[in-house]
């Protein structure tokens, strides 16, 4: 209520700024003119004269000269005298003003201001809970905190996959690195230090990253995720097998249906398709993959898992006659608590795969072992 | 002096100290301009060696090596051609790993001799010519989502 | 709320100016006077709207108001107070908002001290200000609001860039704007004068003093951000001919020029059409300094493409005022009257001389700067125009400008007498030659253009001492004579020969640095000894300190010359752990006019650091002479005949007052 009072009293004294000149009696204001300018310069030449700057011929010239100008400015002058008859139009230039002033300041407020938001000082807003804070402002707040204590090792741990997820790679492995230096070394630190340098490189494994993978694979030498990069190092470098031989490995060691163990058959499958799908085969869960996949951040599995599952989706669109990929794409999707795509992917494989009974019969036992309505 | 006369004294001088300005922009146009180039550009050009160019990219990650006497070798990259560079002083601040630079200085066969390397005061900062010669290599780093497909492929 | 009655403000001050632009004008072809009168209540009001605006986005800042946008994106509430307030205009919207805030105050101060200047001027020139400020404040509300608002306020700002915090950066672009938006009132003063088509001595008289303050300001602006990238880049450069220092030496050539041509406007009623001109190209360099440093033109010609309103925007402002200006110009100045006669030989040619160097040394720095634009987008290649160019181009340019200025204020109006001018000024060529045989004798075959930059410099710094003993007819009439003649010499005369003897000043500075500089760029262990022309630095080792936020690596240096200690330096490299960034603090010290300069690089594996080390002679006089010519400006400003209309002062002895 306050704020439209004030909008209100503003905008009457903008209007009255203009009607006020409007209203006055003509002859009251002060006006100069080049006159005296002139007149100035004769003085000017006066003494310059009797200074002996100027003879006596140009002097007398000058005076001349400029009392020609005198005398044209005070013509113009008097040419210049107030028109007659101006009340219509002081009429008409106050109406404009009454209707331009609140018009645009109602046409433009309305379209960006915000009266309704009301003034958030820093130091009137307490810290919320922190249950009710969102991402940036938990952020915010450890950013704050270490701003004042930037050795606070811990912070930084916390803050590193933060960042991760939010997308702020670099800072991310600035983090990763600050942790590490303020905490000291162990596998797992230097493990994610790798992994966000690497995510920070477009995906590239860098000398650096590698050099933070063996690290922590000379302290532990069946570090899983270290091991899987080393992998992707392999394999970037042009080196299949290697990485086929690395992958292998943690393939063998995963529990077999876990998102880990996806993931990792479709990296396997890129540099070695047949070894991925014999080892596609289920076989019994160890507490050490468990354990293995539980170590990858919840949101960087399931970004690894999407991408995966995005990448299968588009070998079906392109060959849908593989009747295994197809259950392998519903139940990732199951596995990601996502249903309707699951039903819609089942959907799909069905009319991919029609004029093949055999296949379509696998599938839809299949379908139904996983616990989706036909 | 008539003032027809005077006027044309007015108008030649002025023709004449613009046509000083002239030769001078001309020659200096024609002595002091840098090519700016990326290391593809300078494979691709096939930029005669002894040429003064500006060689812009990113510093290649672990390809620094610092010698004795504040010797300096890095490579420059575009992503797909790396140029050794040699300089020999004390690198700017936000000179990085990975970070774009600019260097100015001969083309040697097989080795840019830098006696500048350019940095800006903003961190943010990525020289415009390297940000375009990134683009055209395909290398910008654009957003985030290019930035998490990378990290799952 | 706060937020909000800024923002309110700044749209009624869009308002306002829209009437003000109409109704003025409106008055002047009526010859109304009531319309007319508008203008000066207006102009008042609009300045007042804006600084109400601008104090609330200040306020904002202050108590980091984070539902603001652009205090969440530009500030932090961990900055300390001067920097929440610097940080105001350290960004486009803030820095828009303090441009119009200026530009409003101008506005006002026509209104406040323009009652003596004939009516229909000062309508046609504040409705041509106003012009202006519509078109800025529609920009920034629509383009660049800095009053839009975020819900969910967010718990803290995103800017906490070290770099930023500099006091020396802060200061500047408000000085710069100072000066940049000082020239609007010579182009608003140049529009009405075209408007009205009849051009008078007032006019020139007016222009004056706004165009002289506006460029005292850009010199000061400017030196000061050539110190700032003296000791806070690290590798003590004051000058790299960044297209951002040449978008601000351009207007300020302009400006000069202009100030030199409204003189001869003034007291010979001649240069009328030229004069309206250059008021208009500097303001429209003045505009492209702004924009083409704000839009980010110059760093890449893609962040004009990620922002296009802003882009498009932007373009059709300058083509509006600049094309717009331009073609009443070519419309109405035919029917501004032409003047006086002048010989060549005369202090009005003189003055014309002046003009075309300045103007031409502005078009290559105009061309040096664009011209890798226009390439690019022609032809798709890169170049780059550096410090050579310039120095082949604008450098003789320059010379031959500083050669010609001691004799401008010696020759008299009308027709000269060049012969009897360099009899006068033969104690400046005489000091000049024993200057560069000094110089040679003293550096043997060392740096060829030394000694003629200081027989130059030299020069010009007598020949403006030798203008002010003509004027004072000082050794020709008894001493007694001589002070009283001084005492009643015009304070604009004074004025120009500061400013002239200062141009000396800086050339001094300049080729003490750039000529003399001596480098050193070792690499140093604790205990270690380097000399540097004659200076003998000694490092004395490291520190490691623990800043509020950032973690230091502070050296220690002993400065000494024959075995006495001179000082200590201690330049540091800070790294700032949060953001992992790192910044080299230089270490000064200030032996006369010359500076030996230390800044660090990295540290090496053994325990060595990389260290710049640099003499620089007679460096500060680059900076004390621009100082210097800005008090010159100030004199000049001082003086009451500026001041059209002002009651001359009693002058009892008016005998003896010579004419400036």
């Amino acid at each position: 209520m306050t704020l439209w009072l004030v909008f209100a009293l503003m905008t009457a004294a903008a209007i009255f700024v203009v009607l006020w000149p409007l209203g006055r009696r003509a002859g009251a204001r002060p006006g100069g003119s080049d006159l005296a300018v002139y007149r100035d310069q004769l003085d000017e030449i006066a003494r310059d004269r009797a200074g002996g700057l100027i003879g006596e011929a140009e002097a007398e010239a000058a005076r001349v000269e400029v009392s020609r100008r005198l005398l044209a400015a005070a013509d113009a002058a008097a040419e210049h005298a107030p028109a007659p008859g101006g009340t219509v139009r002081r009429r008409a230039a106050a109406v404009m003003a009454f209707i331009v002033v609140p018009a645009v300041g109602v046409a433009f407020y309305a379209s960006f201001g915000a009266p309704h938001l009301p003034d958030m000082p820093r130091a009137a807003r307490q810290a919320p809970a922190l249950a009710n804070q969102s991402i940036d402002g938990l952020v915010a707040q450890v950013e704050a905190h270490l701003a004042r204590k930037p050795e606070d090792g811990r912070g930084w741990e916390v803050l590193a996959p933060v960042y991760l997820r939010l997308g702020r790679l670099e800072e991310a492995v600035k983090a990763r690195q600050n942790a590490l230096r303020l905490l000291g070394s162990t596998p797992d630190r230097e493990a994610s230090l790798g992994e966000a340098i690497t995510a920070a490189q477009n995906g590239v494994v860098t000398e650096q990253a590698r050099a933070a993978f063996a690290r922590a694979l000379a302290r532990e030498p069946k570090h899983d995720v270290a091991r899987y990069y080393m992998g992707l190092a392999a394999e970037q470098e042009g080196k299949r097998e290697e990485a086929a031989r690395i992958w292998r490995g943690l393939v063998a060691e995963a529990q077999a249906n876990s998102p880990w163990a996806l993931f990792l058959r479709q990296a396997l499958a890129r540099v070695d398709p047949s070894g991925a799908a014999a080892m596609s085969e289920p076989s019994g869960p160890s507490a050490e993959d468990v354990a293995a996949a539980a170590l990858l951040k919840p949101e960087d599995r399931d970004a690894m898992v999407r991408g995966m599952v995005e990448r299968l989706a588009e070998r079906l669109k392109n060959d849908g006659s593989d009747v295994d990929g197809w259950v392998r794409l519903v139940r990732a999707h199951l596995v990601l608590g996502e249903r309707e795509k699951a039903q819609a992917a089942a959907g799909a494989a069905r009319r991919a795969l029609e004029g093949d009974a055999e296949k379509v019969r696998r599938l839809d036992e299949a379908v139904k072992g996983l616990g989706l309505e036909g | 002096m008539t003032r027809k006369q005077r006027r044309l004294v007015l108008i030649g001088s002025g023709l004449a100290v613009l046509g000083l300005a002239a030769a001078l922009v001309l020659t200096a146009l024609r002595d002091t301009i840098v090519f700016f180039n990326s290391p593809t550009d300078v494979v691709e050009k096939q930029i005669a060696p002894g040429t003064r160019i500006r060689l812009g990219g990113l510093v290649k990650p672990g390809s620094i090596a610092r010698g004795e006497n504040l010797q300096v070798r890095f490579e420059v990259t575009d992503g797909n051609t790396a140029l050794p560079v040699a300089y020999t002083g004390i690198l700017p601040d936000l000179f990085r790993e990975g970070q774009g630079v600019v260097a100015e200085g001969v083309l040697e066969p097989g080795l840019f001799k830098a006696d500048t390397v350019l940095a800006k005061h903003d961190e943010t900062y990525m020289p415009k010519e390297v940000a375009d010669a990134l683009k055209k290599q395909g290398h910008w780093k654009d957003d985030y989502d290019k930035k998490r497909q990378g990290k799952t492929q | 709320m706060i937020a909000e009655i800024g923002h309110y403000a700044l749209v009624l001050a869009l308002g306002i100016a829209l009437i003000q632009s109409v109704l003025p004008i409106w008055g002047v072809r009526t010859r109304d006077d009531a319309l007319m009168a508008v203008a000066g209540p207006a102009a008042l009001a609009q300045a007042l709207f804006v600084a109400v605006s601008f104090a609330a986005l200040t306020w904002c800042y202050v108590v980091s108001d984070f539902s603001v946008v652009n205090v969440f994106e530009n500030s932090h509430s961990a900055k300390p107070l001067v920097y929440r307030i610097t940080g105001v205009w350290g960004n486009h919207e803030g820095s828009m908002l303090l441009w119009v805030l200026i530009l409003a105050l101008f506005g006002a101060l026509v209104g406040l001290f323009g009652r003596n200047l004939p009516r229909t001027l000062r309508a046609n020139v504040l409705a041509a200000q106003s012009w202006i400020a519509a078109a800025f404040y529609l920009f920034i509300l629509v383009t660049s609001n800095p009053f839009l608002r975020i819900a969910e306020a967010p718990l803290e700002g995103r800017d906490l860039n070290p770099l930023l915090q500099d006091i020396g950066l802060a200061v500047h672009p408000p000085l710069l704007y100072l000066g940049y938006v000082g020239f609007s009132i010579s182009f608003s003063f140049a529009v009405a004068a075209l408007i009205d088509g009849r051009i008078d001595a007032a006019w020139a008289r007016w222009v004056r003093p706004w165009t002289l303050a506006a460029w005292m300001f850009l010199t000061l602006g400017i030196a000061m951000g050539s110190y700032w990238a003296y000791y806070e880049l690290g590798w003590g450069g004051w000058w790299f001919w960044d297209p951002v220092e040449n978008a601000s030496l351009m207007p300020w050539l302009a400006g000069t020029a202009l100030l030199h041509s409204a003189v001869v406007m003034e007291k010979r009623n001649a240069l009328k059409v030229w004069t309206v001109l250059l008021a208009i190209l500097t303001f429209s360099l003045s505009l492209l300094g702004t924009f083409l440093v704000r839009s980010g033109v110059l760093t890449s010609v893609h962040s004009f493409a990620t922002d296009p309103t802003r882009g498009v925007f932007i373009l059709m402002i300058l083509v509006l005022f600049i094309g717009g200006a331009l073609a009443l110009y070519a419309w109405r100045a035919p029917m501004l009257k032409q003047g006086g006669l002048f010989a060549p030989i005369s202090r009005e040619g003189a003055l014309v001389f002046n003009n075309l160097f300045l103007t031409t040394a502005c078009a290559t720095v105009f061309i040096g700067t664009l011209y890798p634009l226009a390439l690019e987008s022609l032809t798709a290649e890169k170049i780059s125009v550096g410090a050579p160019f310039f120095n082949l181009t604008f450098g003789p340019l320059f010379a031959i400008l500083l050669l010609a200025v001691p004799f401008g204020p010696l020759l008299a109006w009308k027709r000269g007498d060049l012969v009897g001018v360099a009899q006068r000024l033969l104690a400046a060529f005489a000091g000049a030659l024993v200057a560069a045989a000094a110089v040679v004798a003293a550096q043997g075959g060392g740096p060829v253009l030394a000694p003629f930059a200081i027989g130059l410099a030299v020069f010009v710094m007598i020949g403006a001492l030798v203008d002010l003993a003509e004027r004072t007819a000082l050794f020709r009439v008894p001493l007694a004579a001589a002070v009283a003649r001084a005492r009643g010499l015009p304070r604009a005369a004074y004025g120009t020969a500061v400013a002239h003897f200062s141009l000396g000043l800086v050339l001094l500075g300049i080729v003490g640095e750039t000529q003399w500089n001596t480098e050193r760029i070792v690499s140093l262990k604790p205990g270690a000894t380097v000399s540097l022309a004659g200076y003998e630095v000694a490092f004395d080792g490291m520190v490691p300190r623990q800043g509020p936020n950032y973690r230091e690596l502070a050296a220690r240096f002993t400065v000494r010359r024959d075995g006495v200690v001179l000082g200590e330096l201690a330049p540091s490299k800070r790294t700032f752990t949060a953001r992992g960034t790192s910044t080299s603090e230089a270490a000064l010290l200030t032996r006369g006019f010359s500076q030996v300069y230390v800044s660090l690089g990295d540290p090496n594996a053994d325990g060595s650091i990389a260290v710049r080390l640099y003499h620089k002679p007679l460096v500060l006089l680059i900076w004390i002479g621009s100082v210097v010519m800005v008090l010159g400006g100030a004199l000049s400003l001082s003086d009451r005949r500026l001041r059209v209309g002002a009651p001359k002062p009693a002058r009892p002895k008016a005998g003896l007052q010579p004419a400036e």
